[in-house]
């Protein structure tokens, strides 16, 4: 019997160990990044964890070729004003689809999931040509435009609205309320977590995509975070502790408010899972 | 009568009106292209000018041996990187969830942290991480675990390793919280149950966890299986363009590649998309099947 508890504690300490080694393993960029941003670039690369005293002249050195602020603001603008139109846009069709059910809308439905399949690359192709057709490249419009209305966003919430019982609609209806009323004074207040979720997925998506922002932005002033990022590594020669510093600036938003908002983020990270 | 049927049409037309701001913008931004892309393909582009070529693209494409190789990527990471992924998130969930209980909450938050980061900003810091004179290199040789550097980049093999690690760190534990979902589900009294009955903590694993938990591993599978299809902000930034020399060449960054870096040839580039429908489809066709089957 002895043995046994012995035999299991020293298990435990080596399972205890194997996942402190994993915990370490996975919070270690962060901290990299953060320590990153003070050093020497030659530390960065040969990758020395002693905070370094040049985080401000990395910072006038990123700053003097590229305005890092710019992107940041970019990138929260575009960000913001995505969340905005697309939780209108998509919680309307939505609920739309769900609580006004027809046969005509349903099969609209059908084929809203169908496009779902296709993939992004498949997209972006011809959209591109579209784009510039409609002379918005170069532009956050050109970004902010065709990632308004998303299928799976519509198809989460309707899973989420599924859950309003209509009996509250009707009464309201009784009263004298109008359909968009109802929509906007009963239906958003009362699911706040599930709006808060769309949100969060909605945000996270604009601000870390890379591929399509790629195509539609040329010129620093309108670039992105993660377009920053990218220009910076190909540039001539790296400003490793500059680099690090725009890494920070794209990762501690995030990482603030999954903190601040673990449970709507998990929620919303995981889409639809229920 | 009539007023109900008025009124039904009243609610009717309301439905319309609730979708329509999201149809304009699906006819914009997802039908328009789709249809235009029927029209992209059969050109040929050059510079400014295009020709009509037909099925010519098609033709191209079967001859074209780094898309195919590309693609071959696509599958090779499925293949590997998926399945290791998947494993470790559940025995990680499992461990979490039974062995050690009492820490549990820490540790899901912290193996949950690397998906928070950005594809392009943990691309980047892979990137320097792995450098050929970088951080992994010097510290596994200060440890001995190697005797000289590895060319985590500069090597076709660790090219490929280099993707599934990072692809690994970013993943794990974003699937691991769908296990621990999972886990949450079975119900604690079978285990009690199988205690009882003398059950090894092993047998009670595999003959209990193991099976209950195949929908979640399906799920993962699936998920997972769609994000590897469409690989790009990694092979294009942590491996410099899929390097080196296409080591880590993905279907989605050579289409990029035709189209934006190479030759501008949109026609060329929508006829390789096309590829990719075609198995995105077939995949998804697959998926319905399995985890429809599942669930009944």
């Amino acid at each position: 019997m002895i043995v046994r508890t012995r035999r299991l504690s020293i298990s435990r300490v080596l399972l205890m160990t194997l996942f402190v080694l994993g915990a370490v393993i996975s919070l270690f960029p962060f901290i990299w990044m953060l320590v990153g941003s003070t050093q020497n670039p030659n530390d960065v690369v040969r990758g020395s964890l002693r905070p370094g005293k040049e985080f401000l002249l990395n910072w006038e050195k990123i700053n003097s070729t590229y305005n890092v602020l710019r992107f940041f603001f970019n990138s929260m603008k575009i960000a913001l004003v995505t969340v905005a139109l697309g939780i209108v846009v998509n919680s309307l069709a939505a609920f739309g689809f769900e609580k006004y059910r027809s046969k005509a809308r349903d099969r609209v439905f059908g084929v809203l999931l169908l496009t779902l399949v296709v993939p992004q690359m498949a997209i972006v192709i011809p959209l591109f040509k579209q784009v510039a057709a409609m002379r918005m490249l170069n532009q956050h419009i050109a970004i902010i435009l065709p990632s308004v209305m998303s299928v799976f966003i519509i198809f989460f919430l309707r899973q989420n609205f599924k859950m309003f019982p209509t009996e509250i609609m009707e009464a309201a209806r009784v009263d004298g309320a109008a359909e968009g009323r109802i929509f906007f004074s009963i239906v958003i207040p009362s699911m706040k977590a599930t709006f808060a979720s769309a949100s969060i997925y909605i945000f996270l998506a604009q601000w870390n995509s890379y591929l399509w922002p790629l195509m539609t932005i040329l010129s620093d002033e309108v670039k992105t975070l993660p377009i920053a990022m990218s220009s910076v590594m190909r540039s001539y020669t790296i400003e490793y502790g500059g680099l690090m510093i725009l890494v920070c600036i794209s990762t501690f938003p995030i990482l603030l408010l999954f903190l601040a908002m673990q449970r709507q983020f998990v929620q919303g990270l995981m889409g639809s899972i229920k | 009568m009539l007023i109900q049927n008025k009124y039904h049409r009243y609610l009717n037309r309301t439905g319309w009106l609730f979708i329509i701001p999201a149809l304009l913008f699906y006819a914009v931004f997802m039908l328009y292209p789709i249809f235009s892309s029927l029209f992209l393909v059969t050109q040929k582009w050059k510079g400014l000018t295009r020709e009509f070529v037909g099925l010519g693209n098609f033709v191209r494409m079967f001859h074209d041996m780094i898309f195919w190789k590309a693609l071959g990527h696509n599958f090779l990471f499925m293949f590997i990187q998926i399945p290791l992924m998947v494993f470790l998130a559940m025995i990680i969930a499992v461990v979490l969830n039974q062995g050690i209980r009492r820490f549990r909450g820490v540790f899901r938050t912290i193996y949950f942290l690397p998906c928070v980061t950005s594809l392009v900003a943990y691309s980047v810091l892979f990137r320097i991480l792995l450098q050929t004179n970088g951080l992994l290199n010097n510290l596994m040789i200060n440890l001995r675990i190697i005797p000289e550097s590895i060319a985590w980049l500069n090597d076709p093999f660790w090219a490929k390793m280099t993707i599934i690690i990072a692809l690994t760190w970013r993943w794990t534990g974003y699937n691991m919280v769908f296990f621990l979902v999972g886990l949450q589900n079975i119900d604690g009294e079978i285990y009690e149950a199988a205690e009882v009955d003398g059950a090894s903590k092993k047998r009670q694993f595999l003959s209990i966890t193991l099976p209950l938990l195949v929908p979640v591993i399906l799920f993962s599978l699936v998920t997972s299986t769609n994000g590897t299809m469409q690989l790009f902000d990694e092979p294009n930034i942590l491996t410099n363009e899929g390097g080196p020399a296409n080591a880590t060449m993905t279907a989605a960054l050579y289409i990029y590649r035709q189209a934006f870096v190479l030759n501008s040839d949109f026609g060329y580039a929508s006829a390789l998309s096309y590829v990719m429908v075609l198995i995105a489809g077939v995949l998804a066709f697959i998926q319905i099947k399995v985890l429809g089957d599942k669930k009944s």
